[in-house]
């Protein structure tokens, strides 16, 4: 029982810990049972202690014995081994210098979030649900921090976005949650498409989706990419599509208002906190692709800049609270990415951790801002500051707040450009295929189904039954 | 006794007259009505403002007038800052009770009364007893409930029927699915009782052999169970009796003709969104709520929106007008109206007319429309009419005419999407009004409440009552209308009346019990004993706490623990109605009931000696706070955001002790932010030199008259008046509550302190009480003070049932021993009083010590994560205003107002008892009916749940980042409340009660209308009587006895829920 036992040990329990709380919850709720909310919050809080202990003992191993990468294999999920078929779904974690404080933070983030929602969420009809999600959410936070492969960290990246979209619809007996969490959903399909065909290109280029075999044999940040030529570009380029939809950055911040439906702890920790840097975590875990490509670089950068100040300029109109938090947020990530995309590495994974938990104190304090800002002015013995005197003139400041003020349109503009043609496409589409079919079969031309809003409510009266 | 009955039935017949009421009645023919049928009605371009200026002078004060009208529908709330409880109803306080919840209904969409579902909870828990049932409907039907229906049962029976079961019903697919899906029509149901089953199976025989069977009708049927005639299985005679139930009903109902007019809806987006599925309330929604909310911004935006001092109207058009670029493809239109408007001068109101018009609103309609318009978006529209009329309540208010403006843009932004929806559906060439008058022609077309619903009631009717077949097919065509309009009578709200009725006799009728077993009890002891109680030693110590029913336990704790303390409940502002200013608070606060403006002007000042200390700690304060903003402030902004990212691992440790560790955080904090708190010593100003009260220097205070007036008049209200009655220390006790991360604080604050904490107005009245120049005057006028008595303020903090001193150093040190006696048994007081507490909270078990539980409530107050603070006024159902000597020892489970009346001090006016209800009544009410209001419906009337709640523009709380304005209370706040309507009882007689209600219209309405309940009690004869229907009957007292209990704690031990009155023993004096 070596050391390379312990590392074993210590890194699957990280990992099972989270993943046996989801088994107990779902469990638990597929067999119908109830659990007290005492034994529910019990079993989160020792799966989160259990996770953070382990993670701690992995992180003073490696700082005693000066190792900076260490490898957790589990072996292959799926394996087909066929001629002229070869796939497989490698499930490997890796515990390095960027790995280890991003699953420590997951793992305190969330354990003050579990401790703060199991009693603020206390009576509600909606707790056991929250709490299968949130395991959820954290098993999808562990497993994409550690992931060692790509398809590793597509899983779960996966896991994080269902959570999440699930968690903005907690609410499910009103509309707007619901809404919101669909649209949410769709934009992390849009972002896991680009995933999914990054890694594809990755197996292709590589034959493998293990980060060692891509980036190099040097631990984190020191890896060199093997991979080169164009197609590093494009692989970046969708990876950073694929990070921009999970970071809400530009042209995607439309849903981050929207995530704000949910319990304020859910929104605090996943949108506020943590989600929101599974895209900058993402591109910092394929930064040596960026050392090779100096086109990609300047993309990263444009793309965090224009995130940064996009956010910051929303954020100053934001009349709520948790609106402002969330523009300032994204100001913050666009920051992080920029600092990614000029090399800054270990910058960017401090930011980021600071940043997380300065936001997560700001969310779960966000009801307090009136009483804050009472005091405040007590302090200060009259009223804080009035903000910059009104807006009149010159004309392009109050565009500038027409911008701010519509939330730089983006969602419109995704709406108007992208989805109504892409809706108006199938819709023709369809119209042919009735048409075609119709002249096949002779039979007169079918309308296509009106959408369910449109059909009036049916008010047959009850059949005759025999 | 019968004139008066006759006056207040003058007073109560003008209920339809309600000023402000729209009546909202359908539309009978096709709508809208275009003016020309070949008109082109592009709306943009073909709309003219009206030509000569008289005539829209006229129309502009029109709308402006229904644009008020409307107004006084919108939810009454102000800023959350400063929540002051509030008939949820307000607006249709004339109307009775019943009424006006119906009317609710229908103009806010709330639920009127708890669901019937529930109801039958408590019936089925007993908490509603079928005896209650009864009594309520013979009071309601009277002789009528005698009556037979179609032979087969009494009014009155078929009603306790329907009650008694929950009949199913739903909608036709509902139905469907449950007649396919389950055995309804094979078994009978669950409750139908033996002999009802023997009833209709042998019924459903007798009319196998009849000739009524070889009704072809019947053909099916009859060949299916012909054989029965032989004999069968019970099953198979049981599935005969209900299939041929079910035909005869639907039978029945097929041949009975009732149809029921089908309402169009007025406004055109209900219109449209019935007619095709269309929202336009979604779009139209999304750009106010931005709108407004930066128009009301209290000052959280760093940029505030352009031109907002304009108007809300001019800042819209200023946004949008002449704007080249808009992807929002329903908006693209609005660009050109908006630079029409602007160009044309065209005001709001000429606005709403053309807006109206374009929707092919008719002139009669507009009452209706307009209001259902703002009343959809009804917390942020109220909130703009709350600043613009009450702007000394917000930092900036709005200008008058903003909710006109609001109203203009609702409609023109409903005109644009409506015109884009219809453009979208069936292209250019279809205007709007031709897709609205297409709409109304749909749903006209649409069936009408279906008659298999009616019979599916019916059936189940039949089978719990046990008609039989045979009696049933007898019936001839005016019989089964008869039966049809007699179920039809007894509608859903009808029921949930009867229920609601029902559930608060439950309450009543024990509460009633106890305080007239209570009152005699204590009446003879007091006559038995006249000789000892005149001889009765000085009371220990005396308290005056609020009227809140969350000192009702406090008061009943300390007598408990000290059988020689005197408690006394008034109105927790207690007189003393001023602007105040602590010493470490920048602004003038009124603490004193919301309708009251005060006058006067106390300000908290540090002793001389800590001047130095003072200026030194505010201005490290101020730097800190400074310090503290401008970071809060940068975190959220560019660059500063940097930094604090950077360095933002740091707030790790505050986030992990607030959440883990809350107590022992608040801890740590007090102890390192003494050092930024005012000097332990200060005194009020309190006394005014200049001539007038203002808010500077020699303003601030009261003058020795006004003082002496103060204090007469409290201990007026306490029945105070004899120098013995007095003890040798008189502690003022004002409460509030504090608790963190809690937008809603105010809402547990004292009502009576306009939401704020009213620890200073017991602190000042005390300082008053003292001053011998005070107690000089008021010897002067009858109230001789001994000169040993001493009076001391406290505040008690109802969150963490912590209780702190006022001016503890002026106390003489003869007094020492006794504010040490008395300081011990509060101390007890309240530890057991959080004890008392604790056993409704779930998460605390029953088995906790009174220290245990004290400790967990001040947890619970420094917990950021804690949802429920306290449980603040719910369970409220009752108020007693009367002395306390009988009222004391029962445990009345805080759910009270115990207000100090002693009608033998009062004069032949009743002029003391006329003030004291003229602040309770009003008060209690209103916080009774908004927690009713909030339980039965938590989305309409209150605030939804709390967990998303989000505070938008420093103003209220919005549902996550998009939602209205909530307003009312949040349901964890009234989880555990039992929405009933308040039964005050009153110590005086029926006369003075009669009179009073003239005298003071608000109480007259509330107590006529029935949003309260009256009961007074006699003081000569000992009787009890109720007021109902306008007079006083007498209240059935039968002697009851009341079971007793050792102590408050042996009585609610391991209990969770509401428990029933008892006596404790412990509480008696002598």
């Amino acid at each position: 029982m070596g050391v390379p036992f312990w590392f074993h040990f210590l890194g699957l329990v990280v990992v099972a810990s989270p993943a046996m709380l989801v088994a107990l919850l779902g469990l638990k709720t597929l067999l119908g049972l109830r659990f007290f909310e005492s034994t529910q919050a019990a079993l989160t809080r020792s799966a989160v202690v259990i996770g953070l202990l382990a993670s701690l003992a992995v992180l003073a191993m490696m700082l005693i014995f000066g190792t900076r990468h260490v490898p957790v294999e589990v072996g292959n999920w799926v394996l087909i081994e066929e001629t002229g078929l070869h796939f497989f779904f490698h499930l490997k974690f890796v515990f390095d210098r960027l790995s280890v404080p991003f699953t420590i933070l997951s793992f305190v983030l969330c354990g003050v979030v579990g401790a703060f929602a199991s009693s603020y969420l206390h009576r509600d009809d909606g707790y056991s649900r929250f709490f299968l999600l949130y395991a959820v959410f954290l098993l999808g936070m562990v497993v994409s921090s550690l992931a060692g492969t790509i398809e590793t960290l597509f899983f779960g990246w996966e896991l994080v976005g269902l959570s999440s979209a699930l968690l903005v619809a907690y609410f499910h007996t009103r509309p707007g949650p619901v809404r919101n969490g669909l649209r949410i959903w769709t934009i992390y399909r849009f972002s896991d498409a680009a995933f999914l065909l990054a890694a594809l290109m990755l197996h292709h280029l590589a034959g493998a989706g293990e980060f060692d075999r891509l980036m190099g044999s040097g631990a984190w940040p020191e890896g060199t990419a093997t991979v080169a030529g164009s197609s590093v570009f494009w692989v970046g380029l969708l990876l950073l599509i694929a990070a921009a939809g999970k970071s809400g950055m530009v042209p995607f911040s439309g849903w981050l208002p929207r995530a704000m439906e949910g319990p304020t702890p859910s929104s605090a920790v996943f949108y506020g906190a943590l989600s929101i840097h599974l895209g900058t975590y993402l591109l910092l875990r394929v930064s040596p692709l960026l050392d090779v490509s100096p086109t990609l670089r300047i993309c990263v950068l444009a793309m965090g800049f224009i995130s940064a100040v996009y956010g910051a300029i929303v954020s100053r109109v934001q009349t709520d609270v948790k609106n402002a938090l969330a523009f300032a947020s994204l100001t913050q990530v666009g920051i992080i990415t920029m600092e990614i995309g000029a090399g800054l590495y270990y910058i960017a994974l401090i930011h980021m951790i600071g940043h997380a938990t300065l936001r997560t104190l700001q969310l779960l304090r966000a009801p307090s801002v009136l009483k804050d800002r009472q005091m405040l002015e007590n302090a200060i013995g009259g009223r804080l500051p009035a903000p910059d005197s009104e807006i009149t003139e010159p004309r392009w400041r109050r565009s500038l707040y027409r911008f701010a003020h519509e939330r730089g349109f983006l969602d419109a503009m995704l709406d108007e450009y992208i989805v109504r043609p892409f809706v108006q496409i199938f819709r023709f589409f369809d119209s042919c295929e009735r048409r075609w079919t119709s002249w096949l079969s002779g039979a007169p031309v079918e309308q296509p189904d009106p959408s369910p809003a449109e059909t009036p409510a049916p008010c047959n009266d009850i059949q005759e039954v025999t | 006794m019968a004139g008066i009955g006759t006056l207040i039935a003058y007073q109560l017949k003008p209920k339809n007259s309600a000023p402000s009421l729209p009546v909202s009645l359908g539309c009978r023919h096709g709508w809208p009505r275009p003016r020309t049928s070949d008109q082109p009605v592009n709306t943009v371009s073909t709309l003219t403002s009206h030509s000569t200026s008289v005539e829209s002078t006229a129309l502009s004060s029109q709308i402006k007038q229904l644009v008020e009208e409307a107004a006084h529908l919108l939810p009454s709330q102000g800023p959350i800052e400063v929540f002051v409880h509030h008939n949820t109803l307000h607006a249709l306080e004339d109307l009775p009770f019943h009424e006006a919840v119906i009317r609710g209904a229908k103009q806010f969409g709330g639920q009127p009364y708890l669901s019937e579902q529930t109801f039958h909870k408590y019936l089925e828990a007993g908490r509603i007893t079928l005896d209650d049932l009864q009594t309520v409907l013979r009071q309601d039907l009277g002789e009528a409930g005698q009556q037979r229906i179609a032979g087969l049962s009494t009014r009155e029976e078929l009603r306790l029927s329907m009650l008694q079961h929950l009949i199913q019903a739903g909608s036709a697919a509902e139905l469907q699915w449950i007649i396919a899906e389950t055995d309804t029509l094979k078994r009978f149901r669950t409750d139908v009782a033996e002999s009802e089953r023997e009833q209709l199976i042998e019924g459903a025989l007798n009319w196998l052999q009849s000739p009524a069977a070889a009704d072809p009708q019947f053909a099916s049927l009859f060949s299916s169970y012909e054989s029965l005639k032989r004999g069968g299985s019970s099953s198979k005679r049981e599935e005969f009796a209900l299939a041929l139930l079910w035909q005869l009903c639907r039978n029945g109902v097929k041949t009975s003709a009732g149809s029921s007019a089908t309402q169009c809806p007025l406004r055109p987006r209900d219109l449209v969104h019935s007619a095709y599925g269309f929202d336009s309330d979604r779009d139209v929604h999304g750009e106010l709520i931005r709108l407004s909310s930066a128009y009301l911004d209290q000052g959280y935006a760093d940029w505030p929106l352009p031109d907002r001092s304009k108007g809300l109207l001019a800042a819209f058009i200023e946004l949008h007008a002449d704007r080249k670029f808009q992807p929002t493809r329903w908006l693209r239109t609005l660009a050109a109206e908006l630079e029409r408007i602007r160009h044309q001068k065209i005001s709001a109101e000429a606005s709403v007319v053309e807006s109206l018009e374009a929707l092919g609103v008719a002139e009669e309609n507009r009452v209706e429309v307009i209001t259902q318009t703002l009343l959809s978006l009804r917390g942020w529209a109220g909130m703009i009419w709350q600043l613009e009329q009450s702007p000394r309540n917000a930092v900036r208010p709005v200008p008058a005419g903003s909710l006109c403006e609001f109203l203009a843009i609702q409609l023109l932004l409903e005109k644009a999407s409506l015109t884009a929806f219809a453009e979208e559906r069936s292209g250019r060439n279809t205007s709007l009004l031709q897709m609205l008058t297409d709409g109304a022609a749909k749903l006209e077309t649409r069936c009408r409440e279906s008659q298999g619903q009616h019979a599916f009631s019916l059936f189940q009717i039949a089978q719990i009552r046990g008609w039989p077949a045979d009696e049933m097919a007898a019936l001839d065509r005016t019989q089964w209308d008869e039966l049809n309009a007699e179920i039809d009578a007894f509608t859903l709200t009808e029921r949930q009346r009867i229920f609601q009725e029902a559930f608060e006799l439950g309450f009543r009728q024990p509460a009633l019990n106890a305080l007239s077993f209570a009152f005699r009890n204590r009446q003879q002891e007091t006559t038995e004993s006249v000789e000892a109680s005149a001889k009765r030693a000085r009371p220990a110590f005396q308290i005056t706490t609020c009227i809140d029913d969350r000192e009702e336990s406090f008061r009943r704790h300390l007598e408990e623990v000290h059988p020689h303390c005197e408690t006394y409940g008034a109105a927790g502002f207690f007189a003393v109605a001023m602007n105040y200013r602590g010493a470490a608070e920048s602004f003038y606060k009124p603490l004193c009931p919301a309708v009251v403006t005060p006058q006067h002007f106390v300000q908290e000042d540090v002793g001389y000696t800590f001047q130095g200390v003072h200026k030194t700690r505010a201005e490290l304060r101020r730097r800190l706070g400074r310090a503290g903003h401008s970071f809060q402030w940068r975190s959220r902004t560019l660059l500063g955001g940097i930094a604090a990212g950077i360095v933002g691992s740091l707030a790790t440790a505050p986030l992990v002790a607030q959440v883990l560790f809350p107590h022992l955080t608040s801890r740590l904090q007090r102890r390192f932010g003494s050092f930024l708190q005012p000097p332990p010593v200060t005194t009020l100003q309190l006394e005014r030199y200049a001539e007038t009260p203002g808010p500077e220097n020699g303003g601030i205070g009261y003058s020795l008259d006004e003082m002496a007036d103060v204090v007469v008049r409290l201990l007026e209200d306490l029945g105070l008046t004899q120098t013995e009655q007095f003890s040798r220390l008189f502690i003022m006790c004002g409460h509030g509550s504090s608790s963190l991360n809690n937008p809603h604080e105010s809402a547990y604050c004292c009502g009576a302190c306009a939401g704020k904490r009213g620890g200073p107005n017991a602190r000042a009245f005390a300082m008053m009480a003292n001053d011998w120049r005070v107690r000089r005057l008021i010897a002067e006028r009858g109230i001789e003070l001994p000169e040993d008595t001493f009076f001391l303020g406290a505040y008690h903090n109802t969150c963490d049932d912590s209780v702190v001193f006022y001016d503890l150093d002026r106390l003489p040190a003869s007094h020492h021993a006794d504010f040490d006696a008395a300081r011990n048994d509060i101390e007890t007081a309240r530890q057991r009083n959080a004890h008392e507490r604790c056993r409704r909270f779930e998460s605390v078990p029953t088995t906790v010590t009174p220290l245990e539980a004290l400790r967990h409530v001040e947890a619970r107050a420094q917990d950021i994560a804690q949802a429920r603070p306290e449980y603040n006024h719910a369970t409220n159902a009752l108020c007693v205003v009367g002395r306390r000597d009988w009222s004391r020892g029962l445990y009345l489970d805080r759910r009270a107002f115990l207000t100090t009346y002693d009608p033998s001090v009062d004069d032949e006016q009743h002029s003391i008892l006329l003030r004291i209800l003229s602040a309770a009544i009003p008060v209690c009410a209103g916080i009774n009916l908004e927690y009713y209001f909030s339980k039965v419906d938590h989305t309409v009337y209150g605030a939804g749940s709390k967990l998303p709640h989000n505070l938008a523009a420093l103003l209220g709380v919005m549902e996550g980042t998009s939602s209205d304005l909530r307003t009312g209370l949040y349901q964890q706040m009234v989880e555990i409340h039992e929405p009933l309507r308040m039964t005050f009882v009153i110590e005086t007689t029926r006369e003075a009660m009669l009179s009073i209600m003239q005298r003071v219209p608000a109480i007259g309405r509330l107590c006529l209308g029935e949003w309260v309940h009256l009961a007074v009690i006699e003081p000569a004869d000992r009787n009890c009587f109720v007021f109902r229907n306008g007079q006083f009957e007498p209240h059935a007292f039968a002697g009851e006895q009341l079971p007793t209990a050792k102590s408050s704690a042996d009585w609610y031990r391991h209990q969770r829920h509401d428990l029933p009155f008892c006596l404790v023993k412990e509480g008696k004096t002598n």
